[in-house]
């Protein structure tokens, strides 16, 4: 069971998904200058 | 881009080193950034500097693997850059503050420089320096001594956390006893400055190094601690004469007289600095310095007819504002003496001395300190 769980965070981790804020542009921003580091944005649109 | 880019692994090392947004531009929530960042079409990617809000780059369409990772380096880049020349321009107007006697406006400059600096950024050691040097010359000396504590973990293992951690304890040690900080930011900064003095991978020069030894003793004696206070002084005195012997020229042994004079002046062995000034003296015989110095240690021995004659060998050699300090010492030793009279000519002499003194070089709180001292040396009635 260990090492199942142990083999999903491994396989989490190695596709590197990019923590996305979702739309929340003054969170982002505080977060960005917290932690003095760029903003990245994507514009989209679900059409 | 979401299904295929933002999922290859070679994006992990980017991870922690932007903060990264998604803009469905149909959610309502996302009106308060189009509002700010018109997109004209779709996908675009930006990247911002957060701390100033501007735009670094900026890319219609869609981009692959490559393209974006060239993109996030691009942007790193450029927000490093400007960050480098903001924090640039903020170090060099706080130096032409500081060099104009403007603390207060130079400690806001570093700060700003300071704030807005790239991480990593190699001017960090001597801005923090810089801002010590101007914060310990406000009268807020708990400003100094939090902000060195603040700053001094920024700075841990570099040759700028001695004079980060010393400054800082200086400012600790000259608070109010009363002052309810005051025993934790002395506790503090003096930890952090025998931390400096340990480490061994931080090359200090002597001179340096025995600034550190003044700062851990005035803190062992702000703290009360006498004994420790003449363990450290001794330690500090054997240093010194170590450092003096290792000197290989007459001139580079000479920088540690003043020190040692107060060393053995604390210590109470005044007569230990006899053989190094006089010989002093007689490798620099137009140096008013030596003989001022013996003046002082023949004053504390209380020899009073050497320390005259060493009085009037550094009188017919100094000039400036020093030679106040020599006509200090000199109404010192005729009180030492009994002559009274004597002592209050000299300080009237240093009076007009010091009221004779140019510009730039007067000091009224000096004029100041010799009339209250004046006052004090009147015959009883």
């Amino acid at each position: 069971m260990k090492r199942l769980v142990l083999l999903a965070v491994l396989a989490l981790s190695a596709r590197a998904e990019l923590p996305f804020i979702e739309n929340d542009y003054r969170k982002a921003a505080a977060e960005a200058k917290a932690k003095n580091v760029p903003l990245f944005v994507e514009a989209w649109a679900p059409w | 881009m979401k299904a295929f880019v933002y999922s290859d692994k070679s994006l992990g090392r980017y991870v922690g080193r932007f903060v990264w947004l998604s803009i469905n531009t149909e959610a309502p929530e996302s009106a308060e950034f189009l509002k700010r960042y018109p997109i004209p079409a779709l996908p675009t990617l930006l990247v911002l500097d957060a701390p100033r809000s501007n735009v670094v780059l900026r890319y219609v369409g869609g981009a692959n693997i490559t393209q974006l990772r060239q993109m996030l380096d691009d942007a790193e880049q450029r927000v490093r850059s400007r960050a480098e020349a903001s924090a640039d321009q903020s170090l060099a107007a706080g130096d032409g503050l500081a060099a104009d006697g403007q603390h207060a406006a130079a400690v806001k400059a570093y700060e700003s420089a300071i704030a807005s600096a790239p991480r990593r950024w190699r001017r960090l050691g001597r801005t923090t320096e810089s801002l010590l040097f101007s914060l310990s010359m406000l009268p807020d000396k708990e400003g100094c001594a939090t902000r060195a504590m603040a700053l001094y973990p920024r700075v841990k293992g570099t040759v700028s956390s001695a004079n980060v951690a010393a400054i800082g304890l200086s400012c600790a040690v000259s608070l109010d006893k009363e002052h309810k900080q005051r025993r934790k930011l002395l506790d503090a900064l003096e930890t952090a400055t025998q931390e400096v003095f340990a480490n061994k991978n931080i090359v200090l020069s002597d001179d340096d190094r025995s600034g550190l030894y003044i700062a851990l003793i005035e803190a062992r004696d702000a703290a009360g601690d006498e004994e420790g206070t003449i363990a450290l002084q001794a330690q500090w005195a054997s240093f010194l004469e170590g450092a003096a012997q290792r000197a290989t020229t007459a001139e580079q042994r000479t920088v540690y007289d003043s020190h040692r004079v107060s060393a053995y002046l604390d210590l109470g062995t005044p007569e230990k600095a006899i053989p190094m000034l006089e010989q002093s003296e007689r490798d620099f015989p137009d140096d008013y310095n030596p003989p001022a110095r013996l003046a002082l240690i023949y004053n504390a021995m209380k020899d009073y007819d050497k320390a005259l004659a060493a009085s009037d060998r550094a009188l017919a050699r100094v000039y400036g504002p020093r030679k106040l300090s020599v006509l200090s010492v000199r109404s010192d030793i005729y009180k030492g003496k009994g002559d009274l009279k004597a002592a209050r000519d000299t300080i009237v002499e240093a009076i007009e001395y010091a009221k004779a003194l140019p510009e730039g070089q007067r000091s009224a709180t000096r004029i100041a300190a010799f009339e209250k001292r004046l006052a004090g040396l009147q015959e009883p009635q």
